[in-house]
């Protein structure tokens, strides 16, 4: 049983990888010239965003040596792995919880993309 | 081009894309105007967020130059924080966001005209209102606790001269003396705060003042979570706090200044200091101005959190019927946003996605023994209402280790939200 769990977790992970490698290409289809594709890139990266908006509450930069960590600029994997394990009740946090159960598997993908591509471009400075 | 820091940008992380998909023609046009009347946890997050659209061009109606957080003020009733440790600026949404501050009072709103009236006369146009006036203190509840009663048994329910009253009281009450603390009834801003409160001054008592006992006058017969502050209360302070449901008394009727005393309908409390929290509603501009119903509080769309009763009026904070969710900052932090992004939309064309609302509150028992309530709503936009979907708390009996990583928890969760806030 602990190993079928562990086959459809394995599963979920990569179903929303997927999802957020489509976010991805879309991303990279909005830099040639396709006018429908920019548009969706967009959508996808202001959908990351406003969702990325709530996570600010709390993991701001001054929170980081306090217990909450920064979350901008990790890898989108594993801002992944960290929030299937929080909904999964593995990783314990009644308020990681509440914010993972919330998310749906698209809504998880783009906020995961937001956050990695836009921290990179933060660390890169 | 601003170049964002990365201190600047993380916290900036909801909105900084918003700018890039705010089309072109809009923003080299003139922007459209926002302007927000109160500058607490609500008002600061619904300016902070329109101005970093880029594309809305955002005034700030706020009449002090400083806000001292609610949250955390519980701290510096017991000494464990200064009140400067409490005190944040509008500094950075002016100069980093470009959030137009005004220091005055807002005199009156022409929802008709869409001009609000300064009370230096000055009228500011918009094309849409953003509206957190918080809580106004309905005296004549409790007879004799009127607002000149408050100089003598403080509320202390705003941070500011009302929390340094109280912790000069607290600090020159002889020990041995009782510390009441009226709660009044539902809904009032931060529900779990006066059990806190209590807490935190049995902490100072507990001290300083060891002969001294804190006794709650409730206008309720439950609290939450009950259990999780009667353990801690049974740990820390054995014998130091009583909590008397209405119940039991009848509820608080009158005060007596001369001899410091809280009458109830079953008996009269003598009080070394007394804290008489009044009964609430939403603040008076959002009553002048039409925005309340037969309740004293604000209907608004559970999505967009425009007013049910005047359009291109959006409320935040502890004035709106906010459904399940609690009258909290990290509630009106939460609205602040999915407002700004509706109001983006509406103004500019920028797209707009489901709302995530939370509430995180972190409340102590001790400086180091604090517990988490972690919620997540979504609007019900059939029944108009905001609903509950999860919620998840601190248990009695879990470990002295993780309520001690909660405490640490939530001083990084004050920076933060600080942070998110007022930038």
């Amino acid at each position: 049983m602990g190993r079928q769990a562990e086959g459809g977790k394995a599963l979920l992970r990569r179903r929303i990888a997927a999802i957020a490698s489509a976010v991805s290409a879309t991303s990279i289809a909005a830099s040639f010239l396709i006018a429908g594709g920019q548009g969706a890139a967009a959508a996808n990266q202001a959908h990351g965003a406003q969702i990325a908006a709530a996570c600010a509450s709390c993991h701001g930069p001054a929170g980081g040596d306090q217990g909450i960590p920064l979350i901008l600029g990790l890898d989108e994997q594993a801002i992944i792995d960290a929030v299937l394990a929080y909904r999964a009740s593995e990783t314990p946090s009644h308020v990681m919880h509440a914010v993972a159960l919330s998310l749906t598997d698209e809504e998880l993908a783009s906020v995961a993309r937001y956050l990695s591509t836009h921290g990179g471009e933060e660390n890169a400075r | 081009m601003k170049t964002w820091t990365r201190r600047e940008f993380s916290t900036m992380a909801g909105v900084a894309a918003l700018a890039a998909v705010v089309p072109q023609a809009v923003r080299g046009q003139s922007k459209p105007r926002v302007v927000v009347i109160g500058g607490g946890v609500g008002g600061a997050t619904a300016a902070r967020y329109l101005a970093a659209t880029g594309a809305i061009a955002v005034t700030l109606v706020e009449p002090k130059r400083r806000y001292a957080t609610c949250f955390f003020s519980n701290h510096y009733l017991a000494g464990l924080r200064s009140f400067e440790s409490l005190v944040l600026g509008y500094e950075a949404l002016s100069e980093r966001y470009g959030v137009t501050v005004v220091h005055e009072s807002a005199a009156a709103i022409d929802p008709v005209a869409k001009t609000v009236a300064l009370d230096g006369g000055a009228q500011l146009p918009y094309e849409r209102l953003v509206l957190a006036p918080g809580v106004a203190f309905k005296f004549g509840g409790i007879d004799g606790h009127d607002e000149a009663a408050t100089e003598i048994m403080p509320h202390a329910w705003n941070a500011g001269p009302q929390s340094e009253l109280l912790r000069r009281q607290l600090e020159s009450m002889e020990d041995g003396g009782v510390f009441v603390i009226a709660v009044p009834p539902d809904p009032f801003r931060c529900p779990p705060g006066p059990y806190e409160r209590a807490s935190l001054v049995a902490h100072y008592f507990k001290q300083y003042k060891p002969k001294s006992k804190v006794l709650i006058l409730d206008a309720k017969d439950a609290f939450k979570p009950q259990d999780v502050f009667e353990d801690a209360w049974a740990r820390h302070y054995p014998g130091m706090i009583e909590w008397l449901p209405a119940q039991f008394t009848g509820g608080v009727k009158a005060v007596d200044l001369k001899t410091r005393s809280v009458i109830t309908e079953g008996g009269t409390f003598k009080a070394a200091v007394a804290n008489v929290i009044p009964a609430q509603s939403a603040g008076l501009l959002a009553q002048r101005t039409g925005l309340t119903d037969e309740s004293g509080w604000c209907p608004v769309d559970p999505a967009t959190f425009e007013s049910a009763l005047q359009p291109e009026i959006h409320l935040v904070g502890d004035a709106i019927i906010g459904g399940d969710m609690p009258k909290s900052a990290f509630s009106a932090n939460s609205q602040a946003k999915p407002c700004a992004f509706a109001i983006a939309e509406a103004l500019t064309g920028s797209p707009l996605f489901p709302p995530h609302l939370f509430n995180s509150c972190y409340t102590f028992l001790a400086p180091d023994d604090a517990f988490v309530s972690a919620l997540n709503f979504k609007p019900d936009a059939e029944a108009g209402r905001i609903e509950l979907v999860d919620t998840f708390v601190n248990k009695v009996g879990e470990s002295a280790e993780i309520r001690r990583r909660t405490a640490h928890e939530a001083v990084g969760w004050y920076a933060a939200i600080a942070h998110d806030t007022f930038g």
